[in-house]
Formats: C-alpha cells, sequence, structure tokens
C-alpha cells in the first residue's frame, strides 16, 4: 500500500483514512482537511454531514484532473513536458475560473521568491539536486513567459462569473446608465 | 371662486414634482427603481434580503479577502493540503508526464478556493430550506446552478445509488430530483431579477 501522508506535513490521516481503501484514499484529499476547509467557509453554528464531505472530496479531485487536463493539453501541444503554474493558471482561465487566478498569481510569485531563497542557502528540499535545478532552470523560462503570459490572461477574462469583476462590471453599466445587452452578452463562449 | 383658486396650487405643486424628480433620479438612481439585471443584482435591496444576494456579499467578501490573505501569507508550508496527493492525482492521467514543484502547491491553494466556493453556495441552499447541516443535495444544487462546475454534473448523481463507503448508508439522504439546466447559445450571468425562487428548476435569465 502506497502511503504518501509522510511528507504531507501535519496531515494526519490515519483514523479517517480506515474507512477508505488504499487505493481510494489515493485519489481523494484528506477528508479532514477538507471539512477544515468547509468550516473556515461556513458559520460557526453550521453543521457538515459526512455525505457532504465525501462529495466535496470528490469533487476536489474531481478539479485538480479537470485543471490538470486541460493544461497537460496545452504543454502537448507546445510540445513541452513539464506543467508549470502557469500553465495551471492559464487552464483556469479557459476553463472559467478566472477569479481564482489573480490570488494565485501572488502565490506563485512568493513561492518562486521563497525557492529562490531556497536555492541560494542549503537544499531544505528532499528532492535531488538535479531536480532542483531543473527546475530553477524552468522557473527562469517562466518569468520570461509570465510577461506575456498576463498580457493573455487579461484579454480572455472578458467576463467574470458572480465575482468582484462583475461588481465593477455592474458598476460601469450604472454609470453608463442602465445597458441592458451590457458586457456580459459579449463574451460568448461555447461549452 | 374658492375651489379654483385651490385647484391651480395643488396642479403647480404636481407639476414641480415631476420636474424635481427627474434630476434627482439621474445622479441617485435608487435601488428600488433600478432596471436592468447587474444592477438589481449588485445592490442589496433593504425591503427583501434575499438568500442571493446575502451570497453575493459573501461571495466579494470571499475574493476579495483571498487577495489580503496571499499578501499576507509569510510562510507556504503551513498548507492546507498535502502536496504529495495532489501532484499523485494530477499524476492519475497518463497524459501528464511531468509536475513542476511549483504546481501542486498553487493548487493546494486553488483547492482551499475552490472548496469554499462550493461550500458557500452549498450553504446558500441549506439556508433556504432552514436547515443548519450541510448535506449532500446541497452541494448538488450549488453544482447545478452553477455553471463553471458543470464539469461536477456526473459526480453527484453517481453517488446516491452507489455509496462510497459503510458509513455512508447510515445517513438517511435522499438526492432531490434536479434537471439539468439548458443555457442559451449566448453566455449570459444567470442574475436574478425580482424575487429569487429556489426551488425552480428553470432558473435561468
Amino acid at each position: 500500500m502506497a502511503d504518501s501522508d509522510n511528507d504531507s506535513g501535519g496531515a494526519h490521516n490515519g483514523g479517517k483514512g480506515s474507512e477508505m481503501s488504499p487505493r481510494e484514499q489515493d485519489r481523494f484529499l484528506p477528508i479532514a482537511n477538507v471539512s477544515r476547509i468547509m468550516k473556515k467557509a461556513l458559520p460557526a453554528n453550521a453543521k457538515i454531514s459526512k455525505d457532504a464531505k465525501e462529495t466535496v472530496q470528490e469533487c476536489v479531485s474531481e478539479f485538480i484532473s479537470f485543471i490538470t487536463g486541460e493544461a497537460s493539453d496545452k504543454c502537448q501541444r507546445e510540445k513541452r513536458k513539464t506543467i508549470n503554474g502557469d500553465d495551471l493558471l492559464w487552464a483556469m482561465t479557459t476553463l472559467g475560473f478566472e477569479d481564482y487566478v489573480e490570488p494565485l498569481k501572488g502565490y506563485l510569485q512568493r513561492f518562486r521568491e521563497m525557492e529562490g531563497e531556497k536555492t541560494v542557502a542549503a537544499r531544505d528540499k528532499d528532492a535531488p539536486p538535479l531536480t532542483n535545478a531543473t527546475n530553477s532552470a524552468y522557473e527562469s523560462a517562466n518569468y520570461a513567459a509570465a510577461a506575456a503570459v498576463p498580457g493573455g490572461i487579461m484579454m480572455h477574462q472578458g467576463h467574470v462569473y458572480g465575482s468582484a469583476g462583475f461588481h465593477q462590471v455592474a458598476g460601469g453599466a450604472i454609470k453608463g446608465g442602465p445597458a441592458y445587452p451590457g458586457p456580459g452578452s459579449n463574451a460568448g463562449r461555447p461549452r | 371662486m374658492d375651489q379654483n383658486q385651490h385647484g391651480q396650487p395643488t396642479q403647480e405643486a404636481v407639476g414641480k414634482n415631476q420636474y424635481q424628480s427627474n434630476p434627482m433620479m439621474a445622479p441617485t438612481n435608487p435601488p428600488s427603481e433600478t432596471i436592468g439585471p447587474y444592477v438589481t443584482s449588485s445592490f442589496p435591496r433593504e425591503k427583501q434580503h434575499a438568500p442571493q444576494d446575502i451570497y453575493q456579499e459573501q461571495l466579494n467578501n470571499f475574493w476579495a479577502k483571498q487577495c489580503q490573505e496571499i499578501e499576507e501569507t509569510t510562510d507556504l508550508r503551513t498548507h492546507s493540503l498535502p502536496y504529495a496527493r495532489i501532484k499523485k492525482i494530477m499524476k492519475a492521467d497518463r497524459d501528464v508526464r511531468m509536475v513542476s514543484a511549483e504546481a501542486p502547491v498553487l493548487f493546494a491553494k486553488a483547492c482551499e478556493m475552490f472548496i469554499m466556493e462550493l461550500t458557500m453556495k452549498a450553504w446558500a441552499n441549506a439556508e433556504d430550506h432552514r436547515r443548519r447541516i450541510l448535506q449532500k443535495s446541497d452541494i448538488a444544487s450549488a453544482i447545478s446552478k452553477t455553471d463553471v462546475f458543470d464539469f461536477l454534473e456526473d459526480i453527484v448523481p453517481r453517488d446516491v445509488g452507489i455509496p462510497r463507503s459503510s458509513i455512508a448508508q447510515n445517513f438517511d439522504l435522499s438526492m432531490p430530483p434536479h434537471q439539468n439546466v439548458t443555457y442559451p447559445p449566448y453566455y449570459v450571468p444567470a442574475m436574478v431579477t425580482g424575487r429569487p425562487i429556489p426551488d425552480q428548476n428553470h432558473h435561468g435569465p
């Protein structure tokens, strides 16, 4: 049986993991972590049924596979072998998760800065030096690619569904008078 | 004579009101008289606290908080989700060959936002039904009501007939039947105009 919890930090899945078979355990994120995140989104007096937790567990795995599949297709078209952060951000934009991209850009930038510091300092990672060097090379390429990608991402963000971006659109509509067609109808997207 | 004199000031007053109302409406644009789906949905109406408005406010706060939270994040090691497991799920796809070190880190944050967004939308459904326990049917409702969650449609019905674990059988939960909403050819944001009816299946512009 594959025990992938060794390098997952503080995630303790022993008790709850016994409810799932080892193979199923690898397909989902730990239910304790998922449950904790769900509670952050709910009022203090809210409760979550076991069924709901398991459903969200499956939804998250599907989300990862969904985004990864799109990013992988892009890498294959561009004849690259490694999926990087920018590929994932592009895939999220393409698949309708524009709201996620802006927070994640900051997150990714911070991670790259920390990786730079790690490389200078002695190796803190478990990865072998070769992989670390490879990642550094890819990160250098990513920085160059990042200059072009944001523009593309911005162009794709024609329509934002139910988000702060939409609020801005609504604000614009108010100032210019209630325009019924609005920019929403311009963002035609094939399903 | 008196009646005539009384009549003229009345008409004059009405005229003044009509004249004054036009410039007043333009700059202030009162929420109760706004038209158009965007405007109506953007402003919280004091008359009725519709769940959609509450949810919209929560979502806006959520996204603003995410950007703020990331700015305040100092240590990326305090992650909510295990990187190794994320990487394993990514590599379950045989087409996926190599994954850079930053990909699982990025997904850890993305999945956290995804879980919170899905949960908030599901909770709106639970509140509509005056419940304080989030159930699978709430998740299913949130998925069916959200366009970007179309890829999850296959997941929810499958679990109804085949419970994943024995403990799930203890719950006496049944999935309410819901139809797949057919959207018009061009994509228009599903904004509610007027009073939203949560149980309505045909929910669209």
